[in-house]
């Protein structure tokens, strides 16, 4: 069995028409293997949060393929994308977005209450909120915790469904520097904890320290490492 | 419970203000059209009970041509034999020229309608002689009962004082007798026989010269819902005698007609206010949604599929139509239960005939709730239509 879990195949997003057309992404081909830890960073309009809508199937491309756990998904219809992201995706926002009307486990629990599946839903849910250390604030409101408690409950709601692949956009983007180093080193020990896939956008790579790839996005491209070299289009 | 009704549930109650305005403007829909119903359907009723207890009864029978004939005695029996018949009375009616004297002075003479009533039966049919306010009913053959409006009309008159009524026979020639005022009717409203004179029926009889003739036979059922089967069942049984029976719907169509009218306007007002209700429902709704697009985009981007999002603003519109409804019916009950125990009036005069009319009062909290459900349905469908990937934008 392969160790790919995503794969996207020259992969183009188009933005309006004519004088307004924008060219998002640009033929975009890369692959990733289970359990890696990969950011993706790169300047602000350089694609790379296009890129993450387009992985995180909450946008189609405009050309090309996206493969997940080698199920081409840019021919699903809405609600089989939906089955799909509840099931083999998870997402971390910015701004955690935890639902303020519904309690730390209860937003821990909701993407298993969308999936309909009760079995263990909440001793995992609770065994992942004891794991990111929210033991005590399971019955508070969202609204009720910190920052770093939210992002921390956005992480175990992230991974509750057992998913492929997490996705985080800017996780840290609205944290101090203390908390978000406590948030990436959470990220990196659930990732190893469980062989997670992440796949995470920051604009700050060098909060991330050593992890196990990164791409980098400019003017609609992406590249392998760091530093990508103009032409070096990315082929893994 | 199904996580979307638990979110519907807590969207709503975190958004207090939203759910009071959406409650409150079922409610007051529902509250109008009881008010309504209270006042308007009231009245309404209350006119049929004073029409059908002072002049037509529950079912009346006349003769097609002119006066009854077959004997009155025999045809009450006929009707009392009935088990959904309370009692039957003849009724004798004319119209006179009434004089009065005070110490031998002619004070007024003008025409007026005179009703003749059997003293024994009537008060078993009709409550006329309840409206007697002051003196008493008719008691005997030379005794006469004066409605307000015509003690008015003869300046005053009062009970002891005495009256002389001139009839025109079936020949064509005056009758004129002497009567003593024993008693003077007010009924509340106007419905009654204030603007009559009423006598001893066999006393008419002898004036009209129609002895053992009858103008009317009033029939007073213990169920007044079976006035249909009472007049078909007489109606076949005296095939023959050019007899007309009619229901008090009939008999007093003339007079409830209009009025229906105006309550039908009415009713249509309190539906169009209830309307109203669902447009602001519309409007609160489309503001809880346009509140919730985060929360939306976010559902959707964790797999939630357009149904559920339809399904949690649904669940909403039906829980302000279910808060509202019950709101409104128990504030509608509170009103009538008001309006019955206090024995309302109209314009301080006519007492209002207040009644629960459940099938009524299911209907309009059932049509209450089906609006609320039906007011979220396009703020439900905005929500669908929203993106998931607004979540990664919306702050």
């Amino acid at each position: 069995m392969s160790d790919i879990v995503l794969e996207l195949k020259n992969v183009n997003k188009v933005f309006g028409h004519g004088d307004t057309r924008v060219q998002a992404l640009n033929n975009v081909s890369f692959s990733v293997k289970k359990g890696e830890f990969l950011l993706i960073v790169g300047s602000s309009g350089s694609g790379k949060s296009t890129l993450l809508n387009m992985i995180g199937l909450l946008d189609r491309p405009s050309s090309g393929q996206v493969m997940i756990d080698g199920k081409n998904t840019t021919k699903l219809s809405d609600g089989k994308i939906s089955e799909f992201r509840n099931s083999k995706l998870g997402f971390i926002f910015q701004f955690s977005n935890l639902m303020a009307d519904l309690t730390i486990l209860e937003n821990v629990l909701l993407p298993r209450n969308i999936q309909r599946s009760d079995k263990n839903a909440y001793k995992e849910a609770s065994d992942l909120l004891k794991a990111v250390g929210l033991e005590s604030q399971i019955n508070k409101r969202a609204n009720e915790v910190s920052g770093g408690q939210a992002q921390r409950a956005a992480i175990a709601r992230g991974l509750v469904n057992h998913p492929t692949i997490v996705l985080a956009d800017e996780p840290t983007g609205n944290l101090d520097s203390v908390t978000a180093e406590t948030i990436v080193q959470l990220m990196k020990s659930m990732a190893k904890k469980l062989n997670q896939t992440f796949i995470i956008v920051t604009h700050d790579r060098n909060q991330f320290g050593k992890v196990d790839r990164v791409i980098t996005t400019k003017d609609g491209r992406a590249f392998e490492g760091e530093d990508a070299p103009p032409k070096m289009e990315l082929t893994v | 419970m199904d996580y979307r009704v638990q979110l519907a549930k807590r969207m709503l109650s975190n958004k207090k203000g939203s759910l009071i305005g959406a409650v409150l403007a079922v409610s007051i829909g529902i509250l109008v059209i009881h008010v309504n119903f209270v006042i308007f359907q009231g009245l309404y009723d209350a006119i049929v009970r004073d029409l059908s207890s002072y002049r037509f009864g529950d079912v009346l029978v006349t003769d097609e041509e002119s006066f009854i004939t077959k004997s009155d005695t025999y045809l009450v029996g006929w009707f009392e034999k009935i088990p959904y018949v309370e009692a039957a009375t003849p009724r004798m009616q004319s119209s006179a020229s009434i004089t009065v004297t005070k110490n031998g002075k002619l004070v007024e003479e003008f025409r007026v309608s005179v009703i003749g009533v059997d003293p024994m039966r009537d008060p078993r049919v009709s409550t006329a002689y309840q409206t007697v306010s002051d003196g008493q009913f008719v008691f005997s053959r030379n005794s006469i009962v004066i409605g307000s409006r015509v003690i008015d009309d003869l300046g005053g008159a009062m009970v002891g004082d005495s009256v002389k009524i001139k009839i025109t026979d079936r020949r064509g020639e005056d009758q004129v007798r002497r009567f003593l005022i024993t008693g003077i009717t007010t009924s509340p409203g106007g419905q009654g026989l204030d603007s009559q004179v009423i006598m001893h029926i066999d006393a008419l009889r002898d004036m009209l010269d129609r002895g053992g003739e009858t103008g009317e036979i009033l029939v007073k059922l213990n169920d007044p819902k079976k006035a249909s089967d009472v007049k078909n069942y007489f109606l076949r049984t005296f095939p023959n005698d050019d007899f007309k029976a009619e229901t008090i719907e009939e008999s007093a169509e003339a007079a409830l007609s209009g009025f229906r009218s105006g309550i039908a306007m009415i009713n249509m007002i309190g539906y169009f206010g209830l309307m109203s209700s669902a447009f602001a429902v519309v409007t609160i709704q489309m503001m809880l949604v346009s509140s919730k697009t985060r929360e939306v985009g976010v559902m959707r981007a964790i797999g939630a599929k357009r149904k559920d999002i339809l399904i949690i603003f649904i669940v909403q519109g039906m829980m302000i139509g279910a808060i509202g409804a019950g709101i409104g019916t128990a504030m509608g009950l509170g009103y009538t239960f008001y309006a019955k125990e206090t024995k309302m009036t109209f314009a301080g005069s006519i007492p209002l005939e207040v009644s629960y009319d459940w099938a009524k009062i299911t209907q309009t909290a059932i049509m209450a709730f089906s609006l609320a459900v039906m007011a979220s349905i396009y703020p439900s469908y905005k929500a669908t239509k929203l993106q998931p990937v607004e979540a990664m934008r919306y702050v």
